[in-house]
Order: C-alpha cells, then structure tokens, then sequence
C-alpha cells in the first residue's frame, strides 16, 4: 500500500491492541496496493544538484555570469569614456600615448591614446557578439542537419560525401579565402566562421542518434504513426542536451580563438572596431618592453578567464547532465 | 467456436532479408500462417530464429523482400498508399519487450499515451482525447493521476502497463506482442498477462503473441508455431503440440522446458536437436503439409510417414 | 544437512547504499549458513537484493555501499571487515568465484579464450607456462567445448552465447575455487542452451567438489539444480529450506505467491494469482514484515513486530507470524494445496 496508508495502519495497531488481537486480520485496501513506492527524482533537479556540487564550477558560473553582465552594463555606468576617442593630455594637447594605469585610465592607454579600459569592455563586448551569434548558428543547422543525417536512412551516403569533402579542407583556408574575398568586416567574420563551424556540431549529433535511433521507444513511435519531424524534436534531442550545450559552450572560446588568428594574420575586424583581437594584436607588439605590457595583459586575462570558463562549465555541465552521475 | 473462423491476418510464403548483396542475410523464409479474429496466436523461437523479424514486419517496421501479408482482405506490405497506412496505424498496435527502453523517458505518461492519438487525430476535443487517455489508464489498471509523471518514476510492471495503455488507446484489432514479459519480474508477469487476457474479453482483441518462454505459450495462447532459423517447422492448437510435438526441434524445445516441480524436474530426459542429423533435406526437401486438420508440420514424404505412425500410436486419425 | 560442514557464514547482515542523497537498506539483516558441498539458490524479485547479498562475499559492492553491520564468516576469517583491496585479492577468484549473467561483456573481446583460461589458472594456481596450457585445454573439455585445442586460440566473438558461458564457467572453474556463485547465468541464453549449462555445473560440481550458489527468479531452474533454496524478500531471507520442503510445502505468504503465479501452474481460461502491488521502498525503514502491506491475508501484528524465523522441520524454516501457534490457520492457495497433495503421495505411495 501508499505509505501514508501504511503508517496509519502501524499507528492504530500500535497504540492499542493486547496480545490476541494483534493476530488478527488487518484489513487490505486493493486500491491502495496499487499507489507503490515511487520516486521523486527530476532530471533537470538532479542535473543542477550535481553541477552546482562541483566548488570550481559554481566559482566559475559566477565569475563568468559576473564578468558577462558587467561588459554589457559597463558604458552605461558614470565616468565611463568611448573607447574609440583620443584623449588629448588637458595642456599640451598632445595624445596621451601609453600612459600606464592610473586613477583616470584604469587600465592605461594604448598607442594612439584610447582608454583601454573602455576598449577592453567594448572589444569584449564584440568578440562575444561574434561567438555568441556563431554558437547560435551552429546549434540551429549543426543539430537539424545532424539529426536528419542520423536519423533518415537514404540521406546517410549523400550528406557523409559532402561531410567529407568539406570536412577535408581546413577551417583556417576557407577563413583566410572568405574574408580575403568579402573584405573584412564584422559580418565578413561571422559569415566566415559560421561556413565551417556547424560541421562538428552536426556530426556529433549525427553520431548519437545512430546511437539511439533504434531503440524501442523510436520504434513504438513509428508504430503509432509519428513523423519523422516530431520523433527528432520529441524522442532524440531531449537525450543530446548534454553533448550540445557542452559543444555551444566550447564553440565560444573557440570562435573567439579564431578571430585572434585572423586578426594575427591580418584579416580581422578593421581597426576602428575595437575587439579582443585587435586588442591582442596591438598588445603584443609591446610585448618586449616591460612599462608597455598592461596593454597586451589585459585583454589576455578577459581572453584566459572566457576561455577556461567556458570550458570547465561546459565539461561540468555535460557531466552533470548525464543520469549516471546522478546521486 | 464459430466467431474464430473469420481470418483476421494472413500470411503468406513471407520472406524477410537483411543486409546488402553479399552480406544478404535471410530472417524469414517462406513463412506462412494465418490468424482467425479473437484468438491469440503464439509464435515460438529461440533468438534469432526471426519471429521479432515477422511480427516488424506485419506493423511494417521491416521491409519484405516476398510474400503477402493480408491483412483483412488488403495486402499491407509493400508499397501502400496513404489511407491504408493510417488505418493500419490504428488497427494493428505493438507491445515491445523491455518497458525499460520501450518509453520516451523525456516525455511525460500522459503524452506517451497521447502519441497515437496526435497522429491519428480522431477526436475533435482536447477534452475528448483527455478522456480516451484516461479511460486506457483506467483498462490496464492505473491511476489517472500517474499521467502527469514521468517513466522513470514507474516500476517495471507498471511501464509495461503504461506500454499496454499506449497500444489500446487507438482501440486497434490486432496487438503484436514482441516478448511482453520477458523482462519483467516473475510475479509481475502474472499482472501482465491477466491484464492482457482480460482485455481481450473486453475488447474482443487478437494477439500476436511473440515469445521464448514455452511454458507462458502454453497458457495463453489458443494456437502456436514453432520457428527455428527463419523457417515455421510446426503449428498446432496449443494444447494438441505440448502432448504431442511431432517435428524434432519442437520436441527438443519443449523437453528443455524448466519444470517447477523437483520430482518432475529432475526425472526429465532433455532432447537436442541436430539439423544434420535428424534430418535428410538434399534429395527429398520438405513442404508445409497439414497432417491433421489445423496441424501444419515441415517435412518431407519419409518424414510425414513416421509422424503419421506417430499420431496413430496417440490414436489420432492424420489426414492422408 | 546437519552433518556437513559450515564453510560460509553470514549473521545478521546490514548493506547500505548512498543513493541520491539518501541511504537505502538493501540487505535487512540477513543471515545464512552454507554448507560444504551443497547446492544453494538464492530466489528473489529484483530489489530483493540477491545479487547485492552475494557481491558483498567477494567485495563486489558498488563504491557507494558498504557493510554496516554484521559478519561474514570464511575459512575462519570475517569478511565483513575487509578494508583492502589485498584482503579481498585472497578471496576473489581463488576460494570464491562469480559467474555472471551475461556472458557478452563478461570476456576480454581482445583476448583469446584460451589466454583468459590459463592468466586464471596461472593467477590463482601455482602452475605457469606448458603445464597451465595443458590444464586449459583440460578445463575446456570438461566445459562442453569440442575441439579445445583449436578453440584455444580463438576470440570471444567466434563464439555463441551458450559456449561464451561454458568459456566464463571455465575461468570461474579454473581457479579450483571453494565456492562458485552463479549470478542467472542462464537468463540471457535460450531455453535450450539454458538446459545444458545447468546440466553442465552440476556436472562441475560433483567433479570439482564445488560448493555452488545459484541466483535466479526462475523457479524451473531452481528445481532442477537445488538443494537447498532461500527465498529472498526487500532484502531478508524470508524462508528457506530443502528443495523439495520450499516446494511442496512452501509457508511464507510471498513464497506462495511466487509460486502459484507461475503460468505453469495456471489453468488456461482463469486469471493467475498475482500479487498486487510492489516491492517496497528500502530508502524508508521498515517496520514489521516488509511484506505485509502485499498480503492480502496479513495479520495486524504483521505491521508492528518484525517475524522471527519459525522451524517447520529442521532443516526448514520461515520468517512468517502465520506459523505462530497464535496465529488463525491461513489456507495457502489452491496451486499450492495441489502441489503438497502431489508431494504428500510421493511420500506415502
């Protein structure tokens, strides 16, 4: 029976019966035999328990979550400077080159006498802009095209041909050849990225429903008559979460990895357009001279903080979203 | 006796292949049977003997590479138009084996029920599809208030009712049981298989009733085949094969049944069963002959003869 | 019976589990005495706890349970108390050995069958290089399989189910073990397959001088290969006794339930006897006869006092308050009463 029934039951035995009575019948409720212990576990609950668990993650989730809510919250605090004016020194009128971080440019100056620090922020800003809109991207047409290659039978040979041949040319080519050809932009750069990046996307999720994609339950979906579309959304991709929110979550430093390549070989976002690229790229021609560092420091630890964030929180999350794991 | 004789499914010389060319590898061999309304047919087979094969292939989950399934009075495998897919849908339902596996563990109790009822779209109300879920709830012995849980919070027995739910909502005629107990517990089992039976007075249903366990066969089904390698060696009402299994294979399966009763159990003599050495098929190959009305045997001439003599010394009359 | 010796003993066992953030009980202290030589099956539902009972002999638990309390006698030592991997090192393979159920994933699939023999052999004996050869094909014969010394050298996918189970029952048999738990390692095998490797360890037992334990929900093959059986419920040994005594005259309400709703014992046309219901909720402690609230036929002080073993005969006993002498006298089901009939004649006639 329920447990509740059965406690009552105890309780009114217990408290009053002498010795003959207790061997007696006690009386049997059919209907609530059926109510049987059950669980009270929920995935997503678990999921959440399990990462949070984890001291380095949770640490993380909050600087990230921090330093992502300040770039977006930052030009509208006081005081703060546009990142693309020159600031003049008040007497002689002359940029403030290099000026190193004092108590009106906290992070310094650059070369040209911007405010690193709002450059910083706004290039921040940019490049996520960038990572962000690419991970969309990928997700969309990474898991449709990954879930249609998997799942429909006839269309396994012809997408794993085109899945070869573009899979062959390397991502850095079709970069360089795109922005040479479209001039560099930001548009260029997403553009450019998002041509190549859906690959992976798709073949994971391609790979794990060929995993799942005979199970019964697909089948029984089959029987009851099911199209394809709502067996992919409804009966596949609840059980990928996990692979794709720790492949999103790794996608972003990489785009952003990207745009710093780029823009070392020169095809990057034009100058004007402030972004962690470009930001890397002026610093670390000032690497060798020690009162000039902050300038390439700077935007490297915002780089360093995004990329390990991400990374760990991905793999954490992926962990935590898997049943096995759940204690 | 008279409401079984109508023909609900046949079957006829089925052949089922898998693999490519080389590779090709064939399940089902000229497979043929049929299955009056009302009746549960059993079909029996060790794994890889390719009974799951023919019962995907009825609800066209497998492609047939020949014969017929007819399906009252329409063939329903092979190309088939739209209309009579969806009826098929509808009329013919599956049981699967592993109520581990067989629900979407995502979604919850109440849209696994409904998923049928979404594609078919036979009812005109939210409030009307509501209903019919709850009813199926109600037949295979649940609560209502388990529609709005999830699988995993649901023991075995209980997801393989919730299986059995999903099914009969569409009020088909014909369910295909692949294996429905195997995986559930042995006291579970019983729940089952009462719910099943009693569903079939209820609802005047006929089952396909796809099994290993020889001694489950026997007390549910009216009539049974035994299938080895793909090919049908012998079909008989239930009752008439266990006293009196004629082919070879089907005797050596049933000796090897476990009896629950030590005295019997330990007094068996097992039978085992050797293609090469029992039988003699390159000159002489055999047919599908119906030796006694409605006992179908795989054999040659040579061997129908013995089995014949066979029958006689039970003091049954054979045909021919 | 009482004339053999104990070789294993286990008293009043407690096993936990952390699981989801809270402790569940599997094993309810439980007790059991083997003795030397027989054949023992242990009978039970999942969530029984079968499986864990007998893991906890060769240290098998999972990492997130652990032997609360209780003992586990062996050859002199409390296996209870193990901490070490060394400790269990001594025991697991060499003096007791497990075969499990599904022979699939229970061989190296990049090893040869006969490497994975003879690494036993030469593991848990003191026999290396030819002489460890000559015992592993020795070995293989006796499991069943023709042709060993071709055998020898083949992989695990060269062979069907059947024959991968006669290669596992040969490593577990190889390390000349005391005893010998086999986890259903039927289950996963046809029927006729399934009757072979039964008749093959009792074969192994008679020549091996082995002490076996069988694990199994069926009780077919429980009637072929016992002769002793202990019926296993929410984690206690609920009744146990001679084959035939648990058979033909079984007392426990829930034994009589597992039997009589056998389809074997089912006439067609009628509903079998089921129990309703399920196993109860081991995160919850548990007072009284866990199967109290199932019984339809229980009594009140079923749900208050937890039963103590009552002997049937001496080698028979059951953890049921219907065997009480105040207890109201409780027909067991009709299946049941036709099988004691049958026993009743054996005896007489």
């Amino acid at each position: 029976m329920g447990k509740g029934a059965v406690n009552k039951l105890r309780n009114s035995i217990e408290d009053n019966l002498k010795e003959d009575e207790l061997f007696e019948f006690a009386e049997f409720d059919e209907e609530e035999a059926k109510r049987g212990g059950y669980s009270n576990y929920s995935y997503w609950r678990s999921t959440w328990k399990v990462f949070i668990s984890n001291r380095l993650a949770a640490f993380l989730l909050i600087l990230i979550a921090a330093l992502l809510l300040f770039t977006f919250i930052q030009p509208q605090l006081p005081n703060q400077k546009s990142p693309t004016k020159i600031h003049n020194h008040p007497e002689t009128n002359l940029p403030l080159k290099n000026v190193k971080p004092n108590e009106e440019f906290w992070f310094g100056t650059n070369s040209i006498g911007q405010d690193l620090w709002a450059r910083v922020w706004s290039g921040t800003r940019t490049s996520l802009l960038i990572a962000i809109i690419v991970g969309c991207w990928e997700a969309v047409v990474g898991i449709t095209i990954g879930a249609l290659w998997g799942y429909v039978r006839w269309l396994d040979r012809p997408i794993t041909e085109i899945y070869n041949i573009i899979n062959n040319i390397p991502k850095t080519i079709v970069l360089i050849l795109m922005t040479y050809i479209l001039k560099p932009s930001m548009f260029t750069m997403i553009f450019a990225i998002c041509l190549t990046s859906w690959i992976d996307m798709a073949r994971f999720v391609r790979n794990l429903t060929i995993i799942i994609r005979d199970r019964e339950y697909n089948l029984a979906s089959k029987c009851l008559g099911t199209p394809t579309r709502r067996i992919i959304t409804k009966n596949l991709l609840p059980y990928l979460v996990s692979v794709i929110m720790l492949t999103i979550a790794l996608s972003i430093p990489s785009t952003i990895g990207y745009e710093v390549f780029l823009t070392y070989i020169g095809l990057g976002l034009p100058v004007s357009t402030p972004s962690l690229g470009n930001l890397i790229n002026e610093g670390r021609l000032l690497i060798l001279n020690p009162s000039q560092r902050y300038q390439l420091i700077f935007p490297a630890i915002v780089i360093s903080i995004i990329t390990i964030s991400f990374y760990i929180l991905g793999n954490v999350f992926s962990d935590a979203a898997d049943p096995k794991n759940h204690v | 006796m008279d409401k079984k004789k109508e023909v609900l499914l046949e079957v006829k010389n089925l052949r089922v292949e898998f693999g490519k060319r080389k590779k090709r590898f064939v399940a089902v061999d000229d497979v043929s049977f049929h299955i009056y309304r009302g009746e549960t047919f059993g079909l029996v087979g060790e794994s890889g003997s390719g009974k799951t094969t023919i019962g995907r292939a009825i609800i066209r989950l497998n492609e047939t590479a020949g014969g017929e399934i007819i399906f009252d009075g329409k063939k329903i495998n092979g190309k088939i138009d739209k209309e009579l897919d969806k009826e098929i849908t509808r009329r013919i339902q599956m049981i699967f084996q592993d109520p581990m596996a067989s629900l979407n563990e995502r979604a919850k109790v109440e849209y696994i029920v409904s998923e049928g009822l979404y594609n078919l779209k036979n009812y005109k109300t939210d409030e009307e599809r509501k209903d019919k879920v709850e009813k199926a709830m109600l037949d295979v012995g649940l609560l209502p208030e388990f529609l709005s849980r999830f699988p995993h919070e649901f023991s075995g027995g209980q997801r393989q009712r919730i299986g059995v739910a999903r099914s009969i909502v569409m009020e088909p005629e014909l369910i295909i049981a692949d294996e429905p107990i195997s995986a559930l517990d042995v006291s579970i089992r019983a729940q089952v298989l009462n719910l099943m039976a009693d569903l079939q007075r209820k609802k005047g249903l006929t089952y396909l009733f796809i099994a290993h366990d020889l001694s489950v066969v026997r007390f549910i089904t009216d009539r049974v085949a035994v299938i080895y390698k793909g090919k049908i060696v012998e079909l008989a009402e239930t009752e008439r094969l266990y006293r009196n299994p004629l082919h070879p294979y089907t005797r050596s399966l049933f000796s090897a049944i476990p009896i629950p009763d030590p005295r019997k159990e330990r007094a068996k003599k097992l039978e085992v069963y050797d293609p090469s050495c029992h039988h003699d098929y390159d000159k002489d190959p055999p047919k599908w002959v119906e030796i006694e009305p409605e006992h179908f045997i795989l054999a040659n001439e040579r061997e129908l003869e013995e089995y014949r003599k066979m029958l006689a010394k039970n003091g049954v009359q054979a045909i021919g | 019976m009482e004339d053999k010796k104990v070789i294993l003993s286990v008293k009043d066992l407690v096993i936990k589990f952390r699981l989801r953030g809270d402790i569940l009980t599997a094993i309810r202290e439980a007790s059991l005495d083997l003795y030397e030589g027989e054949s023992l099956a242990i009978v039970g539902e999942s969530g029984s706890g079968k499986s864990v009972f007998t893991k906890s002999f060769m240290g098998l638990l999972d990492a997130n349970g652990w032997i609360d309390s209780g003992s586990i006698m062996f050859e002199g030592e409390d296996l209870a108390k193990f901490k070490t991997e060394k400790e269990w090192l001594k025991i697991r393979g060499k003096k007791i050995a497990m075969v499990f159920q599904d022979p699939m994933t229970s061989l190296n699939p990049l090893k040869t069958v006969g490497k994975q023999v003879q690494e036993a052999i030469e593991l848990h004996q003191d026999i290396k290089g030819d002489e460890a050869k000559d015992l592993t094909i020795q070995i293989l014969q006796d499991v069943g399989i023709h042709d060993p010394e071709r055998r020898y050298n083949q992989y695990p996918h060269e062979f069907s189910g059947g024959m991968r189970q006669r290669v596992v029952i040969a490593i577990a048999v190889a390390c000349n073990p005391r005893i010998l738990i086999c986890d259903e390692p039927t289950t996963a095998l046809d029927v006729t397959i399934q009757a072979q490797i039964l008749e093959l360890l009792k074969g192994l037992k008679d020549k091996y001088n082995l002490t076996t334990i069988y694990i199994t929900h069926d009780l077919g093959v429980v009637a072929n290969v016992a002769d002793r059986i202990a019926v296993m419920y929410a984690g206690d040994i609920i009744e146990i006794g001679k084959c035939e005594e648990v058979f033909y005259n079984p007392q426990h309400p829930y034994t009589w339930a597992l039997l009589s709703s056998l389809p074997q014992l089912g006439v067609k046309g009628q509903d079998l006897f089921t129990i309703k219901g399920t196993p109860p909720n081991l995160f919850y402690e548990i007072k009284g006869d866990a199967f109290a609230p199932r019984n339809p036929r229980a009594l009140k002080i079923d749900f208050v006092k937890r039963p103590p073993y009552f002997q049937v005969s001496p080698t028979h006993k059951a953890k049921t308050w219907l065997l009480d002498p105040r207890a109201p006298k409780v027909e067991p089901p009709e299946s049941i009463r036709i099988l004691r009939q049958q026993w009743e004649v054996g005896n007489n006639g």
